[in-house]
């Protein structure tokens, strides 16, 4: 592999890792907090994206879907929260897992009555179609660097609001006693619909940033949410910096051995969460 | 009595005499027969995993690895023009299957909890693309099946495997021979102390038992279960191919046997007609009968809080 190809590949590892960074991150944030494990996570990603689509092809304008979108995602969030998941919270883990299989069948087959099962694509906006040189003979799309400074930017925000604000405060004390926090005098119940709506919404917000660099087709959310999951058990569940490091890890052996060994490509990353966990049974930085 | 409520007494008794007569009823409709045939199954798989997840209390979401390895082995250890014996076979698939789950379950059962649901979700991820991307394996298309094997025991054969019938009541025994099984194991010592090893892990650790062998026996039982089951099912459509070994299938299972009752067993007999039966009475009504099943498993899940199983027995239960 000459080193030309090397930092390409790297490059696309890293930049791939940063996405599923972002999809993972609401999957171990709603865990860590709330305990819920959500099958249907990978079902938001889904609804980020083909939402996108469909209001560039209304409004013709990139933001301003994006933002509609991840409106909508929140509200959606939300209702989601308040309609189902809250009744579960004295539940066992089957129960949830029971849930969101449902929800996983709801969503697909919305999104076949409302879009149909064609594959869609969303045109990269204007202002970030073009190509930065990279070499004599090769460059990088803008679109990917922009969309790996956005994942890099949330990544950014949410550690600031989880170790920095009043509001990342009660989630960590809410994740390390409920009954306290609930004694202190806080709403812990509009607290966790809080957070479920931030995960559905990081998820949405993945999908939307996605949405310009690869197809939308149905069941895509599944086979994200599998490499979420492997993602967030390599990072250890609940830690949103074992999700960052693992992402990273995912995303660049993914990548890899995509090049260098196209036949087990698919395996790797099993074959790596699997070894990590015989190492640590807990996951990188567990809790 | 190995069946100790009276709910479970009364079910299975009208299970197995309506199962007993269904081909009687629908002789001339080998579609129906064959829909049949493939919920017993199912049972016998969705049985396999509610021993595993409600009484041993090891949640797997990779149970399809070995449904799908029962299927794939027939075809790999068997020559391909000649049919063999199928109980000699079907010993032998089991064997080999036993030998992987014992691999598999040293590996697994290092993890627990949560973690343990992800590394079999991820074992059996790993099988999938294994065969998904083999060229020898037939890769997405799989393995076909040409001949069907025979069935004789000491040169009696009252089966044939070609005739739907047969096969009906080839996997009725099955669906009868993993419920006493399942129930036999689960009233002996083995049984309780691997109950007790998962009401109470550090009692029963404390008692002097070595917890991970009675997890791992439990899980070798299990898998192997599976793996007859994916054998019959291969046997029945005469192919197996990567779709066997989803995720999507042990999910499927999981909502079965959960729908069911988890940890009754019986429930996931019950569990299995009841999806299989929506699934079919939905397809038929509309396109987007998955939007119905969504909806069906959402109420199943607020409404009824220990499966089916446990509706019945508020019922009928004093």
């Amino acid at each position: 592999m000459s080193t030309e190809l090397f930092f390409v590949q790297l490059i696309n590892g890293l930049q791939y890792g940063l996405l599923l960074f972002l999809i993972a991150s609401g999957l171990t944030l709603v865990f860590g907090v709330m305990g819920i494990l959500n099958l249907a996570h990978g079902s938001m990603y889904m609804v980020g994206a083909y939402l996108v689509w469909y209001f560039v092809a209304v409004t013709g304008s990139f933001t301003v879907s994006a933002i509609l979108s991840a409106v909508i995602a929140l509200g959606l969030g939300i209702v989601i929260e308040r309609v189902l998941i809250q009744r579960l919270y004295n539940r066992n883990h089957l129960d949830q897992v029971l849930l969101t299989i449902g929800m996983i069948f709801v969503f697909n087959s919305l999104q076949s009555i409302l879009w149909g099962n064609d594959p869609y694509g969303v045109a990269v906006p204007d202002a970030l179609s073009g190509s930065v040189p990279f070499t004599d003979n090769s460059s990088y799309p803008v679109y990917r660097i922009f969309a790996a400074f956005i994942c890099i930017a949330i990544a950014a925000a949410l550690y600031f609001v989880v170790s920095k604000t009043r509001l990342g405060m009660l989630i960590r004390a809410g994740e390390s006693n409920r009954e306290m926090v609930e004694a202190l005098g806080v709403n812990i119940k509009s607290l966790y619909t809080i957070v479920f709506a931030i995960g559905v919404m990081l998820a949405a917000v993945s999908g939307i940033i996605a949405a310009p660099m690869r197809s939308i087709v149905p069941g895509m959310g599944e086979s994200v949410l599998i490499t979420c999951f492997v993602v967030v058990v390599i990072g250890g569940m609940g830690s949103i910096k074992g999700a960052f490091v693992g992402a990273l890890l995912v995303g660049v052996i993914s990548t890899f051995a995509a090049v260098l060994m196209p036949t087990m490509s698919n395996m790797i990353i099993y074959i790596f969460m699997i070894l990590v966990l015989l190492v640590k049974p807990q996951g990188l930085f567990a809790k | 009595m190995i069946f100790e409520k009276r709910t479970e007494r009364i079910f299975l008794a009208i299970f197995f005499v309506i199962a007993l007569c269904i081909p009687l009823f629908l002789e001339d409709n080998s579609f129906f027969v064959g829909k049949a045939t493939t919920i017993l199954i199912l049972a016998v798989f969705v049985m396999s995993l509610d021993f595993l997840v409600g009484r041993v209390g090891l949640v797997t979401l990779g149970h399809a690895l070995f449904y799908g390895l029962g299927g794939y082995l027939f075809v790999i250890v068997t020559p391909e023009y000649e049919a063999v014996n199928f109980w000699i076979y079907a010993m032998y698939i089991m064997g080999i299957s036993a030998l992987v789950a014992l691999v598999v379950g040293v590996v697994v059962l290092r993890t627990s909890g949560i973690y343990f649901i992800m590394i079999t979700l991820a074992i059996s991820q790993m099988a999938y693309y294994f065969f998904f991307d083999s060229l020898e394996f037939g890769g997405n298309d799989g393995l076909f099946i040409f001949m069907k094997p025979e069935t004789s025991i000491f040169g009696l054969n009252f089966l044939n495997l070609d005739n739907p019938t047969h096969f009906y009541y080839l996997s009725l025994l099955a669906v009868l021979v993993t419920l006493l099984a399942i129930k036999i194991i689960l009233r002996s010592r083995f049984g309780r102390i691997v109950e007790a090893s998962r009401l109470n892990p550090e009692r029963t650790e404390a008692l002097g038992y070595n917890i991970f062998a009675f997890r791992l026996i439990s899980y070798i039982i299990g898998s192997t279960l599976a793996a007859y089951a994916g054998l019959l099912f291969a046997l029945q459509y005469g192919y197996v191919n990567p779709q066997f070994m989803t995720w999507e299938m042990s999910g499927t299972a999981l909502v079965m046997s959960i729908l069911g009752g988890m940890g009754t067993i019986y429930g996931a007999i019950l569990g299995t007609i009841t999806y299989e039966g929506l699934q079919y009475f939905f397809e038929h009504m509309s396109e987007d009968w998955m939007l119905f099943m969504g909806g069906a498993i959402i109420l199943m899940v607020l409404l009824l809080r220990k499966g089916l199983a446990g509706y019945l027995e508020k019922l009928l239960e004093k």
